[in-house]
């Protein structure tokens, strides 16, 4: 069974934010509008964080993709009171939309800030909902919704590979997240951990990873590669 | 991918869309000039709450037996999305008269069928199955299929009935037991996402 | 209803036995039999080609069949359509090889966009006030015609022009072959931001007048005069591609990347090394580099050639750019200067490129030539890893910038005396905002309403087609036979060619069809095999070697997505133009350093461009990476200015320059000159969808009229302002920060 991780290579990220476009053409994501938006109600299942350090003109600024991090030891999942929030058997951090009720526990339990509230019930400017995809859910208000690594990808990646196959492997690189297919300058791999070959596992074991906010023992699924540093000599 | 995915995209990719001046013109839907997931009335809401849901009506008595033990058709002959993906389809009139051109022409209810082809209408076919959009099913016959799990199991004996009863209460259980049976995964998101 | 509602009316009524008695079976619609077979539930996968900017990435297009609300023969109904559900990038596509950016990603809503205008209109109020009654194809097209036989029949056929945007495909022969046979002037290109100042060095330095294709991938040092090459410039996608290799492609090389810039880009905040160079000075540094390389016997003059010897003082080693007056000029340390040259020679392949604001001065064409000259230098020019040129067989250039311009156009009208008949008597308009785009100086929105007719063939209303007498709306991307041809982003000649990927949702035509068909009733003498569109663009492609597999060009392209030419040798330059080496001018500026202290550099928006996709709600509510500001217009200040200022973040300020003034919440921004102010281009559209109209201000509208001299290009990095405090919050909003559900309490 596998187990499924992403890695971000910070160090070929351009912060172009195609991948925060490619989600909401995925997903279903609403726009919220400028006033919910201010409220801090906008929903962008990954978004590009980006820090600033120094003062002019010696100032840097450096982008970091954040996303749900599928932690191992979640903290959403226990403070669910419907199970709603659940981790599933190939290493998800699963959110039920039919067992939410709407308490809000995961967002606030979540140390990576990337659950989304519905305040509303969506809406979509006809004939906008044509665009709708079939495969994914359309949340309704009441109801907390959250990257899936693109679940209907991953469901549908495996009845293609059982139709092909007895085992049903997923090969290494056939799915993609659509942020990760998307991902301009291919900074985010997608994949099974627990196959050592995959390239999502040999980028986890590089010595540039690391897991956000490590030291809160979430055990995320998600590898981040820093920055490399220019060496006239050659390495990086 | 698969072989079928493969050869869809070949299809879609040869086919394409030939210009032709549609006559269809998009127009703003009857039940407003927005899309939400919200109930559209009051009467829904508590119709969905409870699970209520009318009796299908359908414009023609459609004998499955018939059609089965007469003309010796496949479940798929006419439901030929159910071995492809996830939608088996109630068939176009188009289908309908592939055979109805020649069989049967002198029957009221044929008669009938040829008028709406002959008007450009699909026959109001109301569906048998289905989840409410807030339960978040999402289901694929194809898997199914190639399991090869019979059309009955779900869908009762139809090549016995005339039209389609729903023979079957699809509840949670009804799913879970079978896929604890036969081993299938039972993880939440293998159908609710 | 919601769940809330739901429960309390539950228990106010009580009564689900009165479940029966509201029951009434919900009214039927007919449902059409559809003419489009497409399996249920599954997604077929077409081709298209991306059209919100030049740049022309393949797209893969996932199609599915779903149900569309319709009107047939005067009958309401439902049938199934195959509607376009996602963009991706097509994989084996040489410009973006599977890759799509996020505003490629949202070029799908401009199909399915509430506002998108859905038959022919003709104009009912005054001009520019948008009131608009729909009319048939019919009926509008016979008007056209009559408008365009009326000045043949006059004798006046120069009274017809055609304003269009830079095209990469066959449309732009259907427009230019009806002007010529009508006996009209060429079509006027709009391309207020765009690169003639660079196409026109590149021509002088190399002789392609065209834009760069750069190896990144294959390169070991790229340094950018602030060019937002992973942004929004030329071919941002293949640009990105080539980036992401140029950093953790190659094992045991990681190449470095120098930004020179003074406002810090989306671009520039991934450089290894950030540069803050003067506007307008960039060139100068690049000659400082060339003279550090050259001082230090890495290379000699001669290594420059023809790119070199454009540049005064360059066989004497560049004198004048000793890295002290560099540092003099430019602000950047002279030790900076030293290294970088130094690194450039020695990191080889390495890419020098220019764009965006250094180009938009008054020396920008300098500028561009010094670069040049540097990459020449380099031996960078022409090889794997550095900077080459795509090549464009015959008949596959597209329609560029080239003769008479927007602003030329509009100063010809206005100067016509009141009461006599302007130059301009019928005006077509083909996905060209103007009215929006120009600085006020040039008049365009007074020029046009002076203009005698103006059809549109506009998906939308905007501040230009709400000029327009009559509107004939264009299909979507999605919906029309598409074509393109790159002018940059790959090693090897490519032609892109898609069949429509969808059926029109609305009363649309092509506007090539709307030509030939207008052609065929003027009885021009356009080629007969000219029927449709698809013949026009069929004919050029059977003309290309077919590739290997194929019998047709026209075949591959379609199956394909894309036609890739045979690996061609480098192309040799056709001519080069006879022009005297240049010398440094210093960059000037609109408005005195007195009255006016700041820099005003505007810069073209990560989501809108240069606001022609402002109306997308997917790009409005696209968290802005650098500010991560939405749905909003801002002016960037350094926090020290602000602090001298006293303003603070979302205070509302006003930009004041010698031609206009503008309000925008303040935004306190690092990475910025304390001497320069900045402000994304987009928003502040008056007539421009739902999404769009009423929302932020243009930074267009305090711009000085400005030219490069030379090309004529718009210098609109020139303008100088000055910035007031004003009473109040500007609308300010920004995804970054903790959830506020009080925005209005906190501040």
């Amino acid at each position: 069974m596998p187990r499924w991780g992403m890695a971000v290579d910070l160090d070929r990220c351009t912060g172009c934010e195609a991948c925060v476009t490619a989600c909401h053409a995925e997903n279903n994501i609403p726009t919220v509008g400028p006033e919910e938006a201010a409220r801090g109600r906008a929903m962008h299942w990954i978004r590009v964080e980006r820090y600033w350090e120094g003062e002019f003109p010696d100032v840097r600024l450096t982008f970091r993709p954040v996303f749900c991090q599928q932690c191992d030891n979640a903290p959403c999942e226990p403070v669910c009171p419907t199970y709603a929030s659940y981790h599933t058997d190939e290493g998800l951090n699963a959110q039920v939309y039919n067992r939410c009720i709407g308490t809000r526990y995961c967002a606030n339990a979540c140390s990576y800030n990337v659950r989304f509230f519905n305040f509303h019930n969506p809406e979509w400017d006809r004939p906008l909902d044509l665009q709708l995809n079939p495969d994914v859910s359309v949340r309704e208000v009441g109801v907390m919704e959250k990257c899936t690594f693109c679940i209907q990808r991953i469901n549908a990646a495996r009845i293609d590979a059982r139709a092909e196959t007895e085992e049903g492997r997923i090969e290494d690189g056939t799915l993609q997240p659509a942020c990760a297919q998307s991902c301009t300058a291919n900074a985010l791999v997608f994949g099974d951990l627990d196959d050592a070959d995959s390239r999502v596992s040999r980028l986890s074991r590089s010595p540039r990873g690391s897991k956000l906010l490590e030291e809160l023992g979430a055990e995320p699924s998600v590898t981040y590669l820093q920055k490399g540093d220019w060496d006239e000599s050659g390495g990086g | 991918m698969g072989g079928l995915a493969a050869s869809v995209v070949l299809i879609g990719v040869l086919a394409g869309v030939r210009l032709i001046s549609a006559q269809d013109r998009l127009v703003e839907p009857q039940s407003g000039s927005v899309f939400s997931p919200a109930h559209a009335t009051f009467r829904d809401a508590l119709a969905h709450f409870l699970g209520w849901r009318r009796e299908p009506v359908q414009p023609i008595p459609f004998p499955h037996r018939t059609h089965f033990e007469e003309a010796f058709l496949e479940c798929t002959y006419c439901h030929d999305g159910a071995a492809r993906g996830p939608v088996a389809r109630i068939p176009s009139v188009v289908v309908c008269m592939d055979c109805h051109f020649d069989v049967a022409t002198d029957r009221e209810p044929i008669q009938l069928l040829t008028s709406f082809y002959e008007s450009g209408q699909e026959p109001p076919w109301e569906r048998v199955y289905g989840w409410l959009p807030e339960a978040h099913v999402r289901f694929n016959h194809a898997p199914h299929v190639r399991r090869e799990i019979e059309c009955t199991v779900c869908h009762g004996d139809v090549t016995q009935m005339i039209v389609a009863e729903p023979a079957v209460d699809h509840t949670m259980s009804f799913c879970v037991g079978c896929h604890e049976q036969s081993q299938a995964s039972i993880d939440c998101v293998t159908c609710h996402y | 209803m919601d769940r809330r509602q739901f429960v309390k009316a539950t228990a106010i009524s009580g009564a689900s036995a009165s479940l029966a008695a509201c029951g009434n079976p919900e009214e039927q619609l007919v449902r059409f039999i559809s003419d489009e077979p497409l399996p249920p539930g599954l997604a077929v996968t077409r081709r298209s080609v991306c059209p919100l900017c030049p740049a022309g990435c393949g797209v893969e297009v996932r199609v599915m069949e779903g149900d569309v609300e319709v009107v047939r023969d005067g009958v309401r109904g439902i049938v199934k359509k195959g509607l376009a559900k996602k963009l991706e990038g097509l994989p084996g596509h040489p410009v973006n090889r599977g890759r799509l950016c996020a505003r490629g990603q949202a070029a799908i809503q401009v199909t399915y966009h509430p506002d998108r205008v859905r038959q022919p209109l003709r104009r009912t109020g005054d001009r520019g006030s948008g009131a608009f009654a729909p009319v048939s194809w019919d009926e509008a097209l016979a008007e056209l015609a009559a408008r365009l036989e009326a000045l043949l029949q006059d004798g006046d056929p120069r009274g017809l022009r055609f304003l269009t945007r830079p095209l990469r495909s066959r449309r732009g022969v259907v427009i230019s072959e009806f002007l010529e046979r009508f006996g009209a002037p060429a079509p006027v290109v709009v391309d207020l931001f765009g690169d003639a100042v660079l196409r026109q060095a590149n021509l002088e330095s190399f002789g392609f007048h065209q834009l760069p294709t750069l190896d990144i991938a294959q390169s070991r040092y790229v340094v950018s005069f602030g060019a937002d090459i992973l942004g929004t410039w030329n071919s941002p996608v293949a640009q990105s591609v080539g980036y992401g290799e140029l950093r953790q492609g190659r094992p045991g090389i990681r190449g470095k990347f120098v930004q020179v810039e003074f406002r810090m880009s989306q671009t520039g905040a991934n450089s290894d090394q950030w540069v803050a160079a003067r506007p307008g000075t960039e060139g100068f540094l690049a000659l400082g580099m060339a003279r550090a390389i050259l001082a230090s016997g890495r290379r000699s003059p001669s290594d420059g050639g023809r790119a070199g010897e454009l540049i005064e003082g360059w066989s004497d080693g560049l004198q004048a750019y000793a890295a002290e007056a560099v540092e003099q000029v430019t602000g950047v340390p002279a030790a900076t200067v030293e290294q970088l040259g130094r690194e450039f020679a020695d990191n080889g392949p390495a890419i020098a490129v220019i764009a965006g604001v250094p180009l938009a001065q008054t020396n920008g064409l300098f500028n561009a030539l010094a670069v040049n000259a540097l990459n020449a230098l380099a031996g960078s020019v022409g090889v794997p890893g550095g900077v080459r040129f795509t090549p464009v067989l015959e008949g596959l250039r597209g329609l560029d910038a080239a003769g008479e311009t927007i602003e030329t156009l509009a100063r010809s009208i206005l100067e016509t005396p009141a009461g006599g008949a302007p130059p301009v008597d019928v005006l077509l308009v083909h996905d060209a905002n103007p009215v929006f785009g120009a600085p006020p100086a040039w008049g365009v929105g007074e020029a046009l309403a002076r203009v005698g007719f103006i059809a549109s063939f506009g998906s939308f209303q905007d501040e230009t087609s709400a000029m327009a007498d009559l509107i004939l709306p264009d299909h979507s991307f999605l919906e029309a036979l598409v074509d393109h041809v790159p002018e940059a982003g790959t090693a090897r000649a490519a032609a892109s060619a898609a069949r429509p990927a969808m059926r029109p949702l609305h009363d649309t035509r092509d506007m090539a069809d709307v030509m030939l068909d207008v052609g065929r009733r003027l009885a021009l003498d356009l080629p007969t095999e000219w029927e449709t569109y698809e013949d026009v663009a069929r004919e050029r492609f059977e003309a290309l070697p077919p590739p290997e597999g194929f019998d047709s060009a026209w075949i591959a392209a379609q199956a394909n997505g894309v036609w890739i030419g045979p690996e061609a040798p480098v192309p040799e330059p056709a001519s080069f133009p006879d022009v005297r080496p240049r010398a440094y001018a210093a960059p000037e500026f609109d408005g005195g350093a007195d009255a006016y202290p700041f820099h005003f550099l505007p810069y073209v928006s990560q989501a809108f461009l240069d606001g022609s996709l402002a109306h997308l709600p997917w790009l409005q509510e696209l968290p802005d990476v650098v500010t991560t500001a939405m749905w909003s217009s801002w002016v960037e200040l350094n926090p020290r200015t602000a602090a001298e200022l006293g303003v603070e973040a979302g205070d509302l300020v006003e930009v004041r320059s010698a031609h206009g003034a503008l309000q925008a919440p303040a935004l306190i921004f690092p990475g910025i000159a304390p001497d320069a102010v900045a402000m994304p281009m987009g928003q502040g559209h008056e007539n421009f969808t739902r999404y769009a109209t009423g929302r932020g201000a243009n930074p267009v509208r305090v711009l000085a009229p400005t030219v490069e001299p030379e090309t004529g290009g718009w210098a609109w990095a020139a303008t100088r302002v000055t910035i007031a405090r004003l009473e109040g919050a500007g609308d300010l909003v920004r995804f970054g920060g903790a959830l506020r559900e009080h925005p209005d309490l906190e501040r």
